[in-house]
């Protein structure tokens, strides 16, 4: 059995800055493991454990995220070995593009039984890359999975859904996004790191996957950066509680607020 | 007739901002629904032009119809496909998107037509700019559903689709206990943080949330690691984006993933201990201290 954790290096964009123009700098941003990542990682470490698998992490982007503190950063969460697509092109690229890249990388590695990806982007935020991705293969998604559990063919998946949570029998190869909370990451220790340096890293050229073009062109035309509504940044004094409570409960009544 | 615009629909008839944009772009709207019988009679009456229901058994899940949904919606090709931000819609999104080879934009401010191009006004890393982006070829947007909408009088023929499923079955489903909340009508909302140190502790905030008329949310961890609330009362770039005429922020730190959640809030209220937190410079009013005293003070100036 063969489980692929598809994973993003990638800025947080608390760290970037927007000029007036709205052109975002990433220049002081430091990428790493996005956020959500480790969850995955270990969801599916957990069960590849307990089913004999082999795990698999691969991703896919612009320069950088094959080299040695990224790859290391991800095997050294307990993948077994990972496999990479780097090519300037996909730096920024659109999530229609990456989960299409991805595609080719998982029938490259070929019997792929299970894919399990974060929960979410840190820098894009749109948990739309493991609903392509299961579009590209032909396969199911489920997201907002807490726990995986059964054998390669035949899946216990339990999900969160509103007001509670639901299980899944899942038949056939499946793609699962992991809830942010679903198994408590491991801060991986310097015995860990040192082992990841010496675990299989394949380096994918995008060229040699063949990957089909979008029918569609994205077209960037305008920047701007958000207007926000202007705040009045005013600091009540609360030595005395009681004081400054009564001091902002005038000024919100005043403020149409209450 | 060939359409315009294809709504996707999960479970939840909750598609009417969908209806509203699908309907601005002017042409034929479709409406494809993976869900119960009852929700595609619910689209069918709301004044779309054409309703295909994917049909399947009562314990496949609306995931399990991707591939007819993703058939249905190649076999009329649209200019733009729209879903709705819930898990189940996002992967019928992904499916139909996957197929057409369609741009997929998830934050999208306005979508007009422009000639052969969609021109799309869309937010980026987490609302902090914006980008106009003009496509040539498919889009598929994802955007907030809405609420139900309203029956408009016409019901056209709903097709029944009956392609197999793909192989899922829910075996069981729980309740957590946690009420649900529809953060987006409430008028006041109150947003509790890490600065809470026991769940115990919301009930001072219960307090003043009812001396305030205020429901109450939370940043991500309160509900997702701590899991003190249900998770569809955390605020952020990933949960609840809300425009209250108050938003109080107790024990919130301020990091950017939760307060583009409150960027539309009419007047935003912080309580911190940190007179350094990024809180309070995204606030109307700031009051730095300790919310233990401050809460309860506020509750009793409410009576």
């Amino acid at each position: 059995m063969r489980i692929v954790v598809a994973y993003k290096w990638a800025c947080d964009p608390q760290e970037a800055t927007v000029d007036a123009g709205g052109t975002v700098d990433w220049s002081r941003a430091k990428p790493g493991l996005s956020a959500y990542d480790p969850v995955a990682i270990e969801l599916a470490r957990q069960f590849a454990e307990a089913a004999g698998a082999e795990l698999i992490g691969v991703t896919a982007g612009g320069k950088g995220v094959a080299a040695p503190i990224a790859s290391k950063a991800a095997l050294g969460r307990g993948l077994d070995r990972v496999v990479i697509v780097e090519d300037e092109s996909l730096a920024g690229a659109g999530r229609s593009e990456l989960a299409a890249v991805l595609a080719e990388v998982i029938r490259h590695i070929g019997d792929v039984d299970l894919i399990v990806t974060g929960d979410s982007s840190v820098d894009v935020a749109a948990k739309m890359v493991p609903t392509l991705l299961a579009g590209e293969l032909g396969w199911p998604a489920v997201a907002e999975v807490t726990s995986v559990t059964g054998q390669a063919g035949t899946l216990h998946v339990e999900r969160a859904i509103p007001g509670g949570a639901q299980v899944l029998e899942i038949s056939g190869p499946v793609v699962l996004a992991a809830s942010a909370d679903a198994a408590p990451p491991r801060v991986p220790g310097m015995k860990e790191l040192l082992a990841a340096g010496k675990k299989p890293v394949e380096v994918l050229d995008l060229v040699t996957l063949k990957v089909s073009p979008r029918s569609a062109v994205m077209t960037v035309t305008g920047r701007s950066r958000p207007e926000r509504k202007a705040r009045e940044g005013r600091l009540i004094d609360a030595a005395d509680p009681i004081k400054a409570a009564a001091e902002l409960v005038t000024v919100l009544r005043q403020a149409g607020a209450l | 007739m060939s359409v315009n615009a294809w709504i996707v629909v999960g479970d939840q008839p909750t598609v009417g901002n969908l209806i509203t944009v699908a309907r601005s772009l002017g042409g034929p709207v479709g409406a494809v629904v993976a869900g119960p019988r009852a929700v595609a009679e619910t689209v069918a009456r709301s004044g779309v032009d054409k309703v295909v229901w994917c049909s399947a058994p009562d314990d496949v899940p609306a995931e399990a119809s991707a591939p007819a949904v993703a058939d249905t919606i190649a076999a009329d090709p649209p200019r733009v496909v729209l879903a709705g931000r819930n898990p189940g819609e996002r992967v019928l999104l992904g499916a139909v998107a996957a197929r057409l080879k369609a741009a997929v934009l998830t934050g999208a401010r306005s979508v007009t037509i422009d000639g052969d191009e969609v021109v799309v006004v869309n937010a980026v890393f987490g609302d902090i700019a914006e980008e106009t982006v003009a496509v040539s070829g498919p889009v598929a947007l994802l955007l907030d559903g809405g609420s139900v909408p309203l029956a408009d009088g016409t019901e056209p023929p709903m097709e029944e689709v009956s392609a197999p499923p793909l192989g899922l079955k829910i075996i069981e489903t729980r309740t957590h206990g946690f009420d649900e909340v529809d953060l987006g009508a409430a008028e006041r909302v109150i947003g509790v943080g890490r600065g809470l140190k026991a769940k115990e502790d919301l009930d001072l905030i219960e307090e003043l949330a009812r001396a305030v008329g205020a429901e109450i949310a939370c940043s991500r961890p309160v509900a997702e690691g701590l899991n003190w609330m249900g998770k569809d009362r955390y605020i952020g770039s990933s949960g609840a984006h809300i425009s209250p005429r108050l938003y109080v922020a107790i024990g919130v730190s301020g990091q950017l993933q939760h307060m583009v959640g409150v960027t539309g809030a009419e007047t935003i209220v912080a309580i911190n201990t940190d007179p350094n937190a990024a809180v309070f410079t995204q606030t109307d009013y700031g009051l730095v201290g300790d919310l233990y005293q401050l809460v309860p003070a506020i509750t009793a100036a409410l009576k």
